[in-house]
């Protein structure tokens, strides 16, 4: 029955070569050679794509920042598995990277079991709180401009409905809808507030369908946090007139100019240029830096397309709360479930 | 309530058309005795083409660019499964890898590390006159974008020929008993190609639709597994063209019920809501389990 051709097992493993070489390409490094031979070399490693126009796309604006303010050598990897973590954040320690930054909370467990082998390299993981000698977390007070963009939800919602939709519930994300929710309350008490999970954070037809589910629902104000997949989020907002949605990370508010109230944006570039500033001058103390209340690093930018549709009064409101949260002086009113919020 | 109904019914048909249209082109493909895991790549790559094409030549040439492209990345399958006899395991997976990793590549390359968002126009709902109007079920049924209505057509045109004609007929023998087939003058390789071209097109179609009538823009990824989705349909449709319709559509129900829980703000872990489409379809998996046959020569590299 089975005639075993005698090439076939030489193309299995042809083929599995180039299964070998296709993963490798999907998380190949793009070494940028700008600045070649500078010995002050940067590196990221992002868990989607930078075309998201969100979390990583943000991260690799503060990437190209380092270089071009540092004149850094830089590289960037898009990572998928935590296997990939720690094998990347090896790799570019074994090359004598001055730091890695790591972009997300997820990073955290492999840097700290790295960070130890490499200590000329400084680990930096954003959204986290694990520290070390030479590892540091980078944390960022999203809580503040949430609540405004709570504020700004409920001011604008006619229905009296307003939803929450991300990639899936991570700490950030929690504490972020968390203060959106409590903003929200702030203006008008009896106010509904649903929030979904796509569940990933590349799936734009899933988070375009979860948008249209709360749609249906009667929510007319939506604030996305799903990277790529928010997309989603936007184009149903598009496809239904009269509802609107708030961006998150980067400044959405050009993604759909004709929906997008605002952003809650994450200056990035800032924060990654502020942390390798100090790694170069070699002044940074590894630690939790937490760079929110009291920065500019972390606001709610309002789309001026769609300024007429936010109550002057409103809009008022959030510019004053905003000069004293950059000024320090604003603090959140203590939430009723304050576990999460305590940790920062 | 029949706001939320009628809700409910589009979502579904919405999620299952570009599962169903992948599906269905993969039972043709497993039916003649192959199976394509590299689907997944097929599909993204269909939605990367539907962008391009889109882009310079309006929606009617992405979903051909679309289709094209879905062609294009099964043909290469086609060479290492038909003709090198290499395993199709492999070869499928080497294919979807390839696939995410060419359309990442190839959009960066194309559109800059700051993408495309939102510019692609996206097909209109094209109502049909009286089904439409149906009660409840109407208007999400047949107020649809017109790659809907492909899938619906498609599934009936496929079992009439798969169960009709000698073409069908071919391609059966071929993936229950090649030698057979062959002794009975069936060119078993080019029932082979054609299966496989067949479910490229219909998987770029898959990817097409996700694109050019729903996101209206392309994310890396953003097949997100639809291709090994469509794969288990195929199993729970029994390798039948009316069960894989159905069964695209139960899939489609039951996420649409995740989208709608969620939104109805119970409180419960969304990871539960989520896991729903997933856990029907592995109960309805071991529920046909012990009636259902696949193709005899399935994944088989060896000629009889």
């Amino acid at each position: 029955m089975s005639r075993a051709r005698p090439f076939s097992t030489a193309l299995n493993i042809v083929a599995a070569l180039a299964l070998l070489a296709c993963g490798h390409d999907r998380a190949s490094q793009a070494i940028d050679s700008t600045h070649a031979g500078s010995s002050f070399k940067v590196a990221l490693l992002t868990p989607g794509p930078i075309s998201d126009q969100s979390w990583n796309a943000g991260a690799y604006q503060g990437l190209l920042r380092i270089r071009d303010s540092l004149g850094a050598q830089v590289s960037h990897i898009q990572t998928k598995t935590p296997a990939d973590f720690e094998e990347n954040f090896r790799q570019y320690g074994a090359q004598g990277y001055t730091l890695v930054i790591g972009h997300g909370s997820e990073f955290q467990d492999a840097a700290k079991r790295v960070a130890p082998e490499f200590p000329k390299t400084t680990y930096v993981t954003t959204s986290g709180a694990t520290t070390g000698p030479n590892l540091a977390g980078l944390s960022f007070g999203f809580a503040e401009p949430s609540y405004f963009a709570g504020m700004l939800a409920a001011s604008v919602s006619k229905t009296g409905k307003i939803g929450a939709i991300a990639g899936q519930e991570i700490p950030p994300v929690a504490e972020s809808f968390r203060a959106y929710a409590q903003g929200a309350r702030a203006v008008n008490p009896a106010i509904k507030i649903v929030t979904s999970y796509i569940g990933n954070w590349d799936d734009v037809s899933a988070g375009k369908e979860q948008a249209l589910a709360q749609i249906a629902q009667g929510v007319d104000v939506i604030f996305q946090n799903a990277d790529a997949a928010g997309l989603g989020v936007f184009q149903a907002a598009r496809e239904h007139a009269g509802t609107y949605v708030i961006g998150s990370n980067s400044n959405q508010n050009g993604v759909a100019p004709d929906v997008t109230l605002g952003s809650v944006v994450i200056d990035l570039p800032l924060a990654f240029l502020t942390v390798a500033k100090e790694v170069k001058d070699g002044t940074f103390k590894p630690g939790l830096v937490v760079l929110g209340s009291g920065t500019r690093v972390v606001t709610l930018v309002l789309n001026p397309t769609l300024a007429s549709k936010i109550p002057n009064t409103m809009r008022s409101r959030i510019d004053s709360l905003q000069a004293e949260m950059v000024a320090g002086k604003f603090q959140l009113p203590a939430a009723s479930d304050s576990s999460a919020h305590a940790k920062s | 309530m029949s706001g939320g109904w009628s809700a409910f019914v589009e979502a579904t048909v919405r999620t299952a058309t570009p599962l169903g249209l992948a599906a269905l082109g993969e039972l043709v493909v497993e039916r003649a005795g192959i199976i394509n895991i590299g689907l997944e790549g097929v599909i993204i790559a269909g939605s990367f083409g539907a962008l391009v094409g889109a882009t310079h030549a309006g929606i009617a040439g992405g979903y051909a660019a679309a289709t094209l492209c879905g062609v294009g990345v099964a043909f290469a399958f086609a060479i290492f499964a038909v003709w090198l006899r290499a395993d199709q395991i492999i070869t499928g997976t080497a294919v979807t890898l390839l696939g995410l990793g060419l359309a990442g590549t190839l959009y960066r390359a194309m559109y800059g590390a700051s993408g495309a968002a939102l510019t692609i126009p996206t097909s209109r709902a094209l109502a049909i006159p009286i089904l439409s109007r149906i009660p409840v079920v109407g208007a999400g049924l047949f107020d649809q974008p017109i790659v809907t209505y492909v899938f619906y057509l498609m599934t009936p045109c496929l079992w009439w020929w798969m169960y009709h004609t000698h073409a069908g007929l071919a391609t059966r023998a071929v993936g229950e008993s090649p030698s057979a087939a062959e002794a009975a003058g069936v060119r078993t390789n080019r029932v082979r190609l054609w299966s496989l071209l067949f479910g490229g097109a219909a998987g770029g179609l898959a990817g097409g639709t996700l694109v050019l009538a729903q996101a209206g823009t392309f994310a890396e990824g953003m097949s997100a597994g639809r291709g090994f989705i469509a794969i288990a349909i195929v199993v729970l449709g029994r390798w039948h063209p009316l069960g894989v319709g159905i069964a695209a559509l139960v899939f489609g129900a039951a996420s649409a019920l995740q989208y709608v829980l969620q939104a109805l703000g119970l409180n419960l872990p969304y990871q539960l809501f989520l896991a729903f489409p997933y856990l029907l379809t592995l109960v309805a998996l071991a529920g046909v389990a012990g009636r259902v046959r696949a193709p005899a020569w399935l994944a088989r590299v060896d000629e009889g």
